[in-house]
């Protein structure tokens, strides 16, 4: 168990900067997801935390102590890769027994066929096996301990992944998007079951992902990465309700939040799209502006209704439990997106006319820099237009 | 529906290429080994296997084995080590990698017979540029000194430096004693670079998680790291790698013909040049055949031990 503290960690290739100064905060036996698009340095900072690659500036500590100058090993980190990055040529055994023969035994002991001579070999041996036993029960792989991992299948070999990482009882986990090579029921299956072994185990975990619905249904906390930049840092709902970056709005989230141009008077009133949001701005910023709707923050209303948004439908995307209607409104880049039940949805059909109207309290208005621009508190409102 | 015979045309041409080329060669080899006939002779008595009889306890053709094997035992394990040692260090180049490949590469490239007379004429006993090397050295006290033993308080005339000082450089490719050796060095020198070749490719396909793996594990030294992810990804190509050098080396021959011609008595008589000598230039067909087969058999065993090795243990 421990906590990891990156404070101002930036990382250049040749002048070309991947991290623009990251600090992050990873508190004691939590589970922290670095999340983003490809290329947004997420890896990287992951592999800086590991010690595979150094900062060009910047500190990495480890429960308060500097680790900028300690190996890999010494960390007392383990790492799970997306390939998982098991030894081929030794069974899955000899791969969980790698790390604890590495640590534990010494050059001697560990010495090709004169190392079974040392007498101090054998309680150690005794010992390792021991903790192999015991994991490999945790993460039910026993049957395969005899396998080579080129004999097992893609969620098999991400369980021994796992357990060799897990032998070493280090004092956190990094995952470099582990569930990427999985197919996709398997991969909602490990969700679970990571979350699980996060809560039995108690240990930090800190895990990279691409897919914003991993890092949703598993984290205790988000940092949201792009460019290099950490954009935010918060509970799972705290940055789907609340981002505040226009950047994480449109990342997090799926289907996408729809983005319409709008403009902000000297008042902080915003109009878009033809009706007038609910509130205005705590500081108003005259001005255009860009207001994000989430496809559940739009409902369907009859024709001609007050506030409402007409577009043409050009595709209704059944997924069962919802429908999603996507609709084009001339002078509106792409389309916006509409959720909707599947009970109130049946009648309509691509190329009808649809009206929908916000939820009121929920669009949310970003400033032309991107950054999230506050409503005024609505604790005395109910004053609905 | 009628049964076709379009399949017999589409393999037909290859099948009969095939035995016309290379399986018919082979049985005629065979035929003829157990025959004494000589080209432009117009007949031939069968002698069963009083050839093979004659290669296996004649002592000249026990010389060709024993310099044939020599051979391979030498040029192999070294060529080898050499070839992975430098694909190690390369590899771990961040500039100049190029270079050194190009440089290390090139005697592979080269025409071996041409370098031969480049050697030949390094390694003449009088007028060559080794000799000449190791010759200045003998009044060069630090040289003499480090080369002899004598720092380390020898007596210079005991070790092979000082006693040549005294009397003579060797004759290189003249001397019993040095000539396979010689003509062994060379084949090294020539056959590493593609070795190493073979291994930057093989390097090449290990994947870079694995060290990352391995450095996240506690394999700390680089030399922890290459026994347990470098060497055992590299078995596919150590297999490939060992059996083509055992395959060229047994193959040896320009070197020889240009160099020593299978002498001093014999001692780099190796089997190729035999064959060349016997079935060429003293037109026993049937001699030359006889060991034809045996070399076919040495091959065939090398490569049967690779397939046998590459299904069984390097694929994971």
């Amino acid at each position: 168990m421990a906590s990891i503290a990156l404070s101002r960690v930036t990382k250049s290739y040749g002048g070309q900067s991947v991290i623009n100064g990251v600090d992050l905060d990873i508190h004691d036996g939590e589970f922290l997801t670095l999340v983003g698009p490809s290329g947004c340095g997420k890896s990287t900072t992951l592999r800086i935390i590991a010690g595979l690659e150094t900062q060009t500036a910047g500190d990495v500590s480890i429960d308060g102590s500097l680790v900028n100058e300690t190996r890999p090993s010494l960390r007392d980190l383990a790492m799970v890769f997306q390939s998982y990055a098991l030894y081929p040529h030794l069974t899955v055994r000899q791969n969980l027994i790698t790390p604890l023969r590495l640590r534990d035994l010494n050059f001697w002991e560990r010495f090709p066929l004169l190392g079974h001579l040392v007498p101090s070999r054998r309680a150690k041996m005794a010992q390792i096996e021991k903790e192999v036993q015991l994991v490999s029960e945790t993460l039910k792989i026993e049957p395969l301990l005899a396998r080579k991992p080129g004999q097992l299948s893609g969620g098999q070999r991400q369980r021994v992944a796992l357990g060799r990482a897990m032998v070493r009882n280090p004092a956190a986990f990094l995952m470099d998007e582990p569930l990427s090579n999985l197919d996709a029921s398997l991969r909602v299956h490990m969700r679970a079951e990571l979350s699980a072994l996060h809560k039995k185990l108690k240990t930090t975990f800190v895990y990279v992902t691409h897919d914003q619905a991993e890092a949703l249904t598993m984290s205790d906390r988000i940092a949201v990465m792009m460019d290099g930049d950490l954009l935010q840092l918060g509970s799972p709902e705290e940055v789907y309700q609340n981002p505040q970056d226009i950047r994480v709005a449109e990342f997090i989230g799926s289907p996408k939040m729809n983005i319409l141009p709008g403009y902000c008077d000297e008042l902080g009133n915003i109009t878009c799209a033809g009706f007038s949001l609910d509130g205005t701005l705590e500081i108003p910023s005259p001005g255009p502006v860009s207001v994000g709707f989430r496809p559940e923050h739009l409902t369907l209303t009859e024709p001609n209704a007050d506030q409402s948004l007409a577009g043409k439908l050009t595709y209704k995307e059944n997924l069962g439990s919802d429908v999603f209607f996507h609709i084009t409104q001339e002078g509106i880049e792409g389309s916006i997106i509409i959720r909707a039940q599947p009970l109130i949805s049946t009648p309509q059909q691509p190329g009808d006319i649809i009206h929908c109207t916000p939820v009121p309290g929920k669009p949310l208005v970003f400033g032309p820099d991107g950054q999230r621009l506050d409503f005024k508190a609505l604790a005395q409102s109910g004053t609905s237009s | 529906m009628g049964r076709s015979k379009a399949h017999y045309w589409f393999v037909g041409p290859a099948i009969l290429l095939m035995l016309l080329l290379l399986i018919a060669p082979v049985v005629v080899a065979a035929a003829l080994s157990m025959t004494d006939y000589s080209l432009g002779n117009s007949g031939f008595n069968w002698i069963g296997w009083e050839n093979y009889e004659k290669l296996f306890t004649r002592r000249s053709y026990n010389k060709m084995f024993t310099a044939s094997l020599t051979y391979v035992l030498l040029v192999v394990p070294i060529s080898v080590a050499l070839g992975l040692g430098s694909a190690l260090l390369i590899s771990s180049l961040r500039i100049g990698g190029e270079l050194y490949k190009a440089i290390f590469f090139l005697p592979v490239m080269a025409t071996l017979l041409a370098m031969a007379i480049v050697w030949e004429f390094a390694l003449n006993p009088i007028v060559g540029v080794v000799n000449d090397i190791l010759r200045s050295g003998c009044d060069k006290s630090v040289i003499y000194g480090f080369l002899s033993g004598s720092w380390l308080g020898y007596d210079p005339l005991e070790s092979w430096y000082g006693s040549a000082c005294e009397k003579k450089f060797p004759l290189w490719l003249g001397d019993r004693k040095y000539a396979l050796g010689t003509i062994a060095f060379i084949g090294i020198w020539q056959a590493f670079g593609f070795n190493m070749v073979l291994y930057l490719a093989g390097l090449t396909s290990v994947p870079r998680e694995l060290y990352q793996a391995a450095q996240m594990d506690g394999a700390d030294s680089a030399w922890e790291r290459f026994k347990l992810v470098t060497w055992p990804m590299l078995g596919p190509t150590h297999v490939f790698v060992i059996t083509i050098s055992s395959i060229r080396s047994f193959q040896v021959f320009d070197t020889v013909e240009a160099l020593t011609e299978g002498g001093p008595s014999k001692s780099t008589y190796v089997m190729i040049y035999a064959m060349f000598e016997k079935g060429v230039r003293q037109n026993l067909l049937g001699m030359g055949s006889a060991i034809t087969i045996v070399f076919l058999i040495f091959v065939l065993i090398l490569t049967l031990v690779q397939v046998y090795f590459v299904n069984r243990k390097v694929h994971y």
